[in-house]
């Protein structure tokens, strides 16, 4: 069994690799595209190999840990440079489309004014550009999407309630979900001790998983969010909602990067990946519970403030 | 209080008026743009701390003042003003590093908290740069 795995780890680790250096000269005929879209691929599956690590490693020795975690650092170094490298070499030629659509919008509304051109033509144009950049939003909408993903800015950790974060997010939420009829039940412990937290970071998490539930009804349905104290230490936020539910198979994968259900366009499949990130980051864990065609439930659990933390040592 | 300094962007005169004037009231130093564009050039001559941000505007939309905000000043917290609760600009704007969403009509204490919330934010990330 052990035997198995640490082969499965080492396919994961070269995988990457090997596609990466292959993908290097056929790039650079291709005007470097290829090359980013295969680095981009590498970096998230050798993102993959660390969960793996991770996971497998808590049943190994210590050594085979500290392999990982060494292994997982240097990975996640690699991961930051890659978003750096997306950033620059995505963004900026996103943005010199979109000003080019202004650009030929603008020559457009000209030649309509001049009654020589063919009325249709010029409409056609117009759709086209409007598809086009319809298009270069939703580029944009996954870079920003997989900077999330990776970005590993250390959070700004600020004492504040956990339900007032959850409230905020719930503001967001609640008149969309009015409108398909989905009815969001808070129950909020009210004696919850403060936690120690980056706030906007959390209400990411927490919006992304409202978003998910809201998908998963679509309509008619209840979403609801509570708050409670599991033990000293830490607190636990639960999204849970009465949506499709997720099918057994598919239960361990739902926080792999790009693994969506959903149709083309719709999901990305990075939501729950970004998440789990974000959670880890403020020190907690992330879980998930689900029945096929009844419910699902996300449970966030997160560790109380700091001051809290400290008085118990003194 | 402390008298940081507070940038109001929203294209409805009126609350930009009324909130600034509150706000100098309770001895903030508080400025007010009525557009995305006029915002952006307050900001090439004065520092801010925390910024308001109404996410619905003609012309250049919250969303993507926010985007040019985050690139010239990475450090100022934003707090997004919106009537209607978008879902979508919602996850965006969190995305880009607002601080936090505030539904309309937002009551001064609460807009009060959160911006102190976020200046105290903004303190810490400073102090960490250092
Ligand atoms: N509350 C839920 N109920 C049922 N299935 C869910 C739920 N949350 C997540 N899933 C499943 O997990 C998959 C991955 O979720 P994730 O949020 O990572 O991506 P996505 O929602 O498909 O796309 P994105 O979030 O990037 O728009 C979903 O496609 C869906 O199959
Ligand atoms: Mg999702
Ligand atoms: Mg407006």
């Amino acid at each position: 069994m052990s035997d198995s795995m640490n082969f499965s780890n080492v396919k994961y680790f070269f995988l990457p690799t090997i596609l990466l250096v292959s993908s290097l000269p056929l790039g650079l005929l291709a005007n470097g595209s290829f090359a980013l879209l295969a680095i981009l691929l590498s970096g998230l599956s050798a993102f993959q190999t660390i969960r793996l690590l991770k996971r497998n490693g808590v049943r190994e020795t210590e050594k085979v840990e500290l392999d990982s975690f060494s292994c997982r650092n240097q990975i996640f170094s690699s991961v930051d440079q890659l978003s750096a490298g997306i950033a620059h070499e995505i963004n900026n030629p996103l943005g010199i489309i979109s000003q080019e659509i202004e650009w030929l919008r603008h020559i457009l509304k000209k030649q309509e004014i001049s009654s020589s051109v063919d009325r249709k033509d010029l409409d056609d144009c117009e759709d086209s550009l409007m598809e086009i950049s319809r298009q270069v939003d939703r580029c944009n909408e996954i870079v920003q999407k997989l900077l999330s993903l990776a970005r590993q800015v250390e959070p700004v950790i600020q004492e504040v309630e956990a339900n007032d974060v959850v409230l905020s997010v719930l503001e967001i939420v609640n008149r969309e979900a009015r409108d398909f009829n989905i009815n969001i039940v808070a129950q909020l412990d009210e004696s919850l001790p403060p936690i120690s937290t980056d706030p906007p970071l959390l209400r990411q998490a927490v919006l992304n998983l409202l978003v998910n539930a809201r998908q998963a009804i679509e309509r008619d349905g209840e979403i609801c969010v509570s708050t409670r104290r599991t033990d000293s230490e830490f607190v636990e936020i639960e999204i849970r909602d009465n949506g499709c539910g997720i099918s057994p198979e598919n239960l361990n994968r739902v926080f792999t990067p790009f693994f969506s259900t959903k149709p083309e366009g719709k999901g990305s499949g990075l939501g729950l990946a970004i998440c789990r990130g974000i959670i880890e980051r403020l020190g907690g864990e992330i879980t998930v519970e689900s029945e096929f065609g009844k419910f699902t439930a996300f449970t966030i659990k997160l560790p109380v403030g700091k001051k809290k933390e400290r008085s118990l040592f003194v | 209080m402390e008298k940081y300094r507070v940038l109001i962007i929203d294209d409805e005169e009126d609350f930009v008026e009324t909130i600034v004037k509150r706000l100098r009231d309770r001895g903030l130093d508080a400025e007010g743009a009525l557009s995305g564009p006029e915002g952006l050039q307050i900001l090439e001559n004065k520092d801010f701390d925390v910024i308001i941000l109404d996410v619905k505007m003609p012309k250049m939309s919250g969303i993507e003042t926010l985007r040019e905000i985050k690139k010239k000043k990475p450090l100022v917290e934003v707090i997004m003003l919106t009537g209607h609760g978008s879902v979508e600009s919602g996850i965006q704007g969190l995305q880009l590093g607002a601080f936090n969403y505030v539904m309309k009509p937002v009551p001064l204490d609460e807009l009060l908290k959160q911006m102190n919330q976020a200046y105290e934010r903004k303190l810490i990330e400073e102090e960490r740069n250092h």
